[in-house]
């Protein structure tokens, strides 16, 4: 890190010559390659700035210009862009003139010097990004000793065309996990595209050398392991307090499981050749027959066998392709009465969103075999899950969400298992919210909780590991696969590997549930509800950050920003009455 | 129809033969035009279907729809729509006419290069049984091939005997309690 003041002083000038010019961002075209690189979309990096796609489009086209905070918004995304995807064909001067050995290798496509606006982008990250030929000394004690010439560089980069595709040269060893590739990194060396590799050990991970932090952990996790840990696990970290698995089998089996995510990146990022685009579509299309090949997988020792075509009551039967069946989800569209967007008042509100909510809500009780009727209360109980008939019981809290949702009509309905457990919970000695609802009648069957636990657990640790790597490839390929998951395994022509349509509806009710539950816990936290909709969407008022823990983890909420009026951090007014 | 349990629900059990989930399984791979009869896109879909092509016109005739050359105009241009009667005959037509457009399909896919499908038996309802009357009767999965030509031929005759027997021909690759799937609540498969 001794060229970080010459880096400075590098970024400092290259400012202010960008200030001389009046132009502080890079050139349209340069913010394409920059965005293509990263991997993101046009939608994605509108939602970020709170814009419509369409503005994205015309400061790409450079037909206008982003003003005011938003400016500083766009900059600060290119900036941190450029840092991580340099333009290629840009001499890097303060790196030349302070480690005049690492230019010893020239770039593969030494093409013509880049344009002020390139040089501007690519200046300030390649005087802050450490030589990629000295490896940093807390490497270099813990390397197993293997048969890889090259010292296994962690710190390289991907080299990326203008186009947005991975530059290619003649096949070679990767320095960083040895095995052949024709991809290369910034400074001509082999290195598989955004970090592909398989790794070498579990242990040698990068110890996050220019990437930021990620985001804290919840406070309130027991165990914070101190051990540097970056890559998920599926398999815990051992807990004294539970009983281990004696099987290594078992632990053998999921990391199989999780590195079929990782092939399936990999070929068809190799496919694509390098064009991230093109290979996330591509890893979308498979999305379904994958993740049943995964379920598969993890179905493959355990103890019950599921009914995938069972034959389903006439409540659980669309009647049409377009019409839904009897089941009411229990989804929310909560609005405080209290309190309104259109009345001008100073009460602050900040949206929050659920992370993965579905893919969380893969943990709920799900029933095993085909749905059996039974009458009255015959069918509730501990082990058993699938759909019930009740009248639930008046709601008389008007400043927390029902947890039955938006209800038009009175009387009885169908509603799921977990659905009926929340209100069976909230009738409870602890709650006491509400009276319990009456059971008329069930069809269920014997239930587990663990069923698409496995699934769970993989997809999860692999959500992590792309977030703390900034695998946007990865982590839209999981994202497709659990929501896909979820909204085919009904009656859909898109996977006819399974019809059950009443494990899709609990999940969703399972989703709203455990929304609930956040609202309730911020409600008990002093905070009022402004709204609650859709599965994920939760306005707070006051200061929700002693509440929830901040990030992109499945415990942890994030700021929701949106198209949407009611987005991000804004004021409400009080109704008067 | 194979079998002992002659008297299906005697003790309880709910259930249909297992010809009839065959039947079922087969009819949830077909799809077509997605608006009802009634509506407008839904009646120019099915004429335009029905028109494209000479057994299309033989669909109609089966189906029982006796009209004018000048009807059909009139109702191809909208501007008189069929009667109740009519629209029904015109459903029954396009589904009669769209199994048989797809059953070379579905013969295809069920076939998959003679390697066959894998289907999953669910056995019959035994919930309403008393349980000295019940028989340990499991989920079986089972690949079938070389049946599903006739299968299909018999399916789309309508052809209940033939489709009996396929039936029977495949429960007999489930060993010795075969006998106790003649009757199931459903099958299933992805194809």
């Amino acid at each position: 890190m001794t060229d970080q003041p010459q880096g400075l002083f590098d970024a400092i000038d290259s400012l202010l010559q960008a200030v001389d010019d009046n132009t502080l961002l890079p050139a349209p075209a340069e913010r394409i390659r920059l965005r293509k690189a990263a991997g993101l979309t046009e939608a994605a990096v509108a939602q970020a700035l709170g814009v419509r796609v369409q503005s994205i489009q015309a400061w790409e086209a450079g037909r206008a210009e982003p003003k005011g905070q938003r400016l500083e918004a766009y900059r600060r995304l290119l900036d941190g862009l450029a840092h991580r995807y340099p333009a290629p064909d840009t001499p890097s001067a303060p790196t030349a003139s302070t480690h005049p050995e690492a230019t010893a290798t020239p770039a593969p496509e030494a093409g013509p010097p880049g344009t002020a606006d390139a040089a501007n982008a690519a200046t300030a990250p390649q005087s802050q990004q450490p030589p990629s030929d000295l490896t940093p000394p807390e490497n270099a004690a813990p390397r197993p000793a293997d048969s890889i010439t090259v010292a296994p560089d962690l710190a390289a980069q991907t080299a990326w065309g203008p186009d947005g595709r991975a530059l290619q040269g003649e096949p070679g060893p990767c320095i960083r996990c040895g095995a052949e590739t024709a991809y290369r990194s910034t400074d001509g060396h082999p290195l598989h595209a955004g970090a592909m590799c398989q790794p070498l050990t579990p242990a040698t991970t990068p110890p996050s050398a220019g990437t930021p932090a990620p985001a804290p952990k919840a406070a309130g996790t027991p165990t914070a392991p101190p051990s540097p840990a970056p890559v998920a696990s599926p398999t815990p970290a051992p807990v004294p307090s539970r009983p281990q698995r004696r099987a290594k089998s078992a632990a053998r089996a999921q990391a199989e499981t999780s590195s079929l995510i990782h092939q399936a990146v990999h070929e068809e990022l190799e496919r694509a050749d390098g064009d991230t685009e093109a290979a996330l579509k591509a890893l979308t299309k498979r999305a379904i027959p994958d993740v049943m090949a995964m379920f598969d997988e993890t179905r493959a020792t355990a103890r019950y066998t599921y009914t995938a075509y069972p034959a389903l009551p006439d409540i659980l039967k669309k009647p049409s392709k377009r019409e839904p069946d009897q089941i009411w989800e229990a989804r929310p569209n909560f609005h405080h009465p209290g309190y309104s967007l259109k009345i001008p008042g100073s009460v602050q509100v900040t949206a929050l969103d659920a992370n993965a909510a579905y893919l969380s809500a893969l943990k709920c009780w799900l029933p095993i075999g085909k749905l059996e009727h039974t009458p009255g209360t015959d069918g509730v109980g501990p082990k058993r899950s699938g759909v019930h008939l009740i009248t639930p019981a008046p709601w008389h809290h008007p400043h927390l969400p029902d947890p039955l949702g938006d209800r038009d009509e009175p009387g009885a309905l169908w509603v799921t298992d977990a659905t009926l457990r929340l209100l069976l919970r909230l009738a409870g000695p602890k709650h006491g919210l509400a009276d319990r609802p009456t059971v008329h009648e069930s069809w269920t069957s014997g239930a587990t909780e663990n069923f698409l636990d496995a699934l769970r657990k993989t997809l999860a640790a692999a959500r992590e590991t792309a977030i703390e790597q900034e695998d946007t490839i990865t982590l839209e390929y999981v994202k497709a696969m659990y929501s896909k998951f979820v909204s085919t395994m009904g009656e859909s022509i898109h996977n006819r590997d399974m019809v059950r349509p009443d494990w899709m509806h609990l999940i969703h009710s399972q989703a709203y549930a455990n929304l609930w539950g956040k609202a309730y816990k911020a409600h008990q936290a002093g905070l009022d509800i402004i709204a609650m909709t859709g599965t994920d969407e939760l306005h707070v008022t006051g200061d929700w950050r002693q509440v929830f823990p901040e990030g992109r983890g499945l415990a942890q909420m994030k700021i929701k920003h949106s198209d949407a009026k009611a987005s991000g951090e804004y004021t409400v007014g009080t109704v008067a009455r | 129809m194979a079998g002992r349990w002659m008297d299906l629900g005697h003790y309880g059990a709910e259930g249909i033969p297992g010809r009839l989930a065959l039947a079922h399984g087969i009819d949830r791979m077909v799809t077509g035009i997605e608006s009802p009869v009634t509506t407008e896109r839904g009646l120019a879909a099915r004429l335009r279907y029905l028109t494209a092509s000479g057994t299309g016109y033989e669909a109609m005739d089966r189906a029982g729809i006796r009209i004018t050359p000048r009807t059909l105009i009139a109702w191809l241009a909208e501007e008189r729509t069929p009667n109740p009667a009519n629209l029904a005959r015109l459903d029954t037509a396009y589904w009669d006419l769209r199994r048989h457009n797809v059953a070379t399909d579905l013969k295809r896919r069920l076939n998959n290069h003679s390697r066959g499908t894998r289907i999953e038996i669910d056995p019959v309802d035994q919930s309403h049984v008393e349980g000295r009357h019940q028989r340990a009767l499991e989920t079986r999965t089972l690949n079938v091939r070389g049946v599903w030509d006739t299968a299909i031929d018999a399916w789309l005759t309508g052809d209940e005997q033939t489709l009996d027997a396929t039936w029977d021909e495949i429960i007999t690759g489930l060993g010795s309690d075969y006998d106790a799937y003649t009757n199931v609540a459903s099958v299933g498969w992805a194809a």
